[in-house]
């Protein structure tokens, strides 16, 4: 049998193989590697999420003054308009988002993977460069142009469809959701056309030829062998873009001007969770919220990947 | 020999090594200050410069660390330092609409030193407007020493007033405004005045003109009230339907060339906002002016109050004397507080400053018209504004019935209306009380 190199260098001297010093710092050794990790993550990961999930049992004016309220937080939770409203609009963002986007980032991605199309190495870093702006630029970039009466959007639309220059798209609370929608897609399906172009490159080409003999023409090809080549990514795109949907915040936040917009229509759950933990104080009642956003986010996920055949694996 | 984990990483390796034997050579010394103190608006930033040198002068050995700290600091951060008893300043200018979030949970947990003793014992109480203290006041202890008095006005086109023969005297009341602003309004071309219908910004200074509020004395939510119920009767008209006079494009940039472009005749304008216009639309020099606000009947009130900032002094202040001796020195001195007023338009609410002759001075931006006077002349009548720590829960459910009475208005008209508006009014209201009911303190 083979002796691995590392087992030559660390095996003791006999002299050292008395030290008791060395026996512990032998075995202390791997502990003491992996320490770092450990003292961070327990510092800044474990401890904040057992200590707001006791928080989310408890009203509280900050953490130095809180009083046991049992489940009334999850009670008050599910009879919360605002609550109600904030799931809503996220539902309502993440729906349109998943559904314009990934379709988008497809479609962007087949053309460009496409050896007709010319500049495609320009046309990739065109559509994937907004992403490179992050959602702060990009929110106060979109409030500019939306604006009523002067702004890019109404005049665009003023011109080719007729719409009223002083169509109030963040103002007007039927509006909100659209713009919001409008402006991440600008903003990510570039983002995820990078993935899915990764994914059909990576499409066996010889399946093509195969396919291309028995007599298929390009659509039975999209299905038969396109789509199933990319559906682990295209998987773990639609379940990423799902959770970053439900984890909107800043992108209405300034677009909205700090605020959840007219009616609350921008008002979003991660949203809300700010407001109530930082703004009225209430650490507790957020905590609530984060939670049952954090148990709706892994159920829709683990839905999503069920319906799509994720964990059959293989495919 | 070649590093094993290319030229990026070495370069990066070197960096640091560099960088972090430069910082243990040259370390930044910290900052050795007696008081820190922050304000969140630029303006007040500049002037406190130039006052607390001769505090410092007065004081030996005492320094003071004067911060500017953006808006959305003061009211997240510090109340999330207050809550966690981390280190805050010494001192604190607080925006109105974020004072009564600080005094949520028990008194004794509010992170501001309770200040009822000293302004009543120093008579800062009868010598500054009393309606001024409302806003920082919870459960009859004042938080805060008032900056201003924002009383409001409204600022107009003088040029084109002049144009259409509008003659400013002849608007006493709001019927007298909205006569004449039905008759100069061009729809999508021109409004009588600017006023959203998407936020309660500028409904609310309408509501205290009226004498109503979001909140009582007692903290009680009042929004709901019969002043609320005909407040939101008289404005939603105003900005909806067929015989609308107001519209609202938005600040900055748009606002300057809805202004410019005569898109708007008339701003609700308290003293700070006559100075953002100044700023914002610097070529409406000597074209634009200043009148009361229309009275709601004759005789009545021709004024309300927007916006506001009080001075706290936080309760893990080593020095609280000084610390209140320096926002004496600050808001009471009347040569500083005159170069305050013609450098920012803010009428100080010390109502003894207001005799310096800096409040008579024509202003050409307003058609040589004496600006400080006339805010002054109705400082005196500004309503009383009462909070609570669900003040900001209660300005956005206002927003949101406001937005829900437009939407019905734009669709019914004045069909069953005022009965929408009392049942809207009410169902935002018990959403509040329902929030602090749950408040267990």
């Amino acid at each position: 049998m083979a002796t691995r190199p590392t087992d030559i260098s660390l095996t003791p001297t006999r002299a050292a193989r008395t030290s008791r010093w060395f026996v512990l710092q032998y075995r202390m050794a791997p502990y003491l590697f992996v320490s770092p990790f450990l003292i961070l993550f327990f510092t800044f990961g474990a401890y904040p999420i057992v200590k707001s999930l006791i928080l989310a049992f408890y009203a509280t004016n900050g953490p130095k003054s809180a009083v046991f309220v049992g489940l009334q937080n999850f009670i008050f939770l599910f009879s919360d308009r605002d609550f109600h409203k904030a799931v809503w609009n996220t539902a309502v963002f993440a729906f349109w988002s998943v559904f314009l986007q990934l379709p988008l980032s497809l479609g962007l991605a087949l053309l460009l993977n496409s050896r007709w199309v010319r500049g495609r190495e320009l046309l990739r870093l065109a559509f994937f460069s907004p992403n490179l702006l992050g959602q702060v630029f990009v929110g106060v970039l979109f409030s500019v142009l939306f604006i009523p009466q002067y702004g890019l959007v109404n005049r665009f639309l003023h011109f080719i469809a007729g719409v009223p220059l002083d169509t109030k798209w963040l103002a007007n609370p039927n509006l909100v959701m659209p713009a919001l929608v409008l402006t991440s897609l600008w903003m990510y399906v570039g983002f995820n056309m990078i993935y899915f172009l990764a994914a059909l490159q990576a499409v066996d080409k010889d399946l093509y030829e195969a396919a291309t003999v028995d007599g298929a023409n390009a659509w039975h090809q999209f299905w038969a062998v396109t789509l199933p080549g990319i559906k682990p990514v295209a998987v773990f795109v639609l379940v990423m873009s799902t959770i970053g949907s439900f984890q909107l915040f800043e992108l209405p936040w300034i677009m909205l001007n700090n605020s959840a917009g007219p009616d609350q229509a921008g008002l979003t759950i991660v949203m809300y969770l700010y407001q109530t933990g930082f703004v009225t104080g209430d650490l507790g009642y957020a905590s609530t919220v984060g939670w049952t956003l954090a148990l709706g986010v892994l159920l829709i996920s683990l839905f999503q990947m069920r319906v799509t055949g994720a964990w059959k694996g293989g495919d | 020999m070649r590093f094993p984990y290319g030229p990026a990483a070495l370069s990066m390796l070197i960096l640091s090594i560099i960088s972090g034997v430069w910082l243990a050579f040259n370390p930044v010394p910290p900052k050795k200050a007696t008081l820190v103190m922050w304000t969140f608006a630029k303006t007040h930033y500049d002037a406190y410069k130039q006052a607390i040198p001769s505090f410092e002068a007065r004081h030996p050995g005492v320094k003071v660390d004067l911060q500017l700290v953006s808006w959305q600091a003061v009211t997240s951060r510090l109340q999330a330092a207050f809550l966690s008893d981390l280190d805050v300043p010494d001192l604190v200018e607080v925006e109105i609409s974020a004072a009564g979030s600080f005094f949520r949970g028990p008194l004794k947990d509010v992170g501001f030193l309770d200040l009822t003793d000293r302004i009543k014992q120093s008579g800062l109480y009868d010598r500054m407007v009393q309606a001024r203290f409302a806003p920082y006041t919870s459960r009859g202890r004042i938080f805060g020493l008032p900056h201003d008095v924002h009383p409001v006005m409204i600022a107009y086109r003088r040029d084109i007033f002049d144009q259409l023969g509008i003659d400013p005297n002849e608007i006493q009341t709001w019927d007298d405004f909205i006569r004449i602003g039905r008759k100069v309004t061009i729809p999508g071309k021109r409004y009588m005045l600017e006023l959203p219908d998407s936020e309660s910004s500028r409904f609310e200074p309408l509501l205290y003109q009226r004498g109503g509020g979001l909140f009582d004395p007692q903290g009680n939510c009042t929004m709901d009230n019969e002043i609320a119920v005909q407040t939101m009767l008289f404005y939603v008209p105003l900005v909806a339907g067929p015989n609308r006079i107001a519209s609202d494009l938005g600040g900055g940039q748009i606002f300057t060339r809805a202004v410019e472009d005569g898109y708007f005749l008339c701003m609700i304008a308290p003293d700070w906002r006559s100075k953002t216009i100044e700023v914002d639309v610097p070529k409406m020099r000597g074209k634009m002016a200043l009148m009361p606000l229309p009275a709601v009947y004759p005789g009545g009130r021709r004024t309300s109050t927007w916006g506001g900032t009080m001075i706290g002094i936080t309760k893990s202040c080593k020095y609280p004397d000084l610390a209140w001796e320096l926002a004496l020195h600050l808001y009471l001195n009347k040569d500083d507080l005159a170069q305050r007023f013609r450098d920012t338009n803010i009428l100080p609410a010390l109502k003894e400053a207001w005799d310096h002759p800096a409040y008579d001075e024509p202003r050409p931006y307003w058609s040589n018209q004496p600006l400080g006077r006339l805010y002054a002349q109705l400082a005196p009548d500004v309503p009383f504004q009462y909070t609570s720590p669900f003040v900001g829960t209660a300005k956005g459910k206002l927003s949101e019935a406001l937005v829900a009475c437009v939407q019905y208005y734009k669709q019914n008209g004045d069909k069953g209306f005022e009965e929408f508006v009392r049942k809207r009014l009410k169902q935002s209201a018990d959403e509040v009380r329902r929030l602090m009911r749950r408040n267990p303190y």
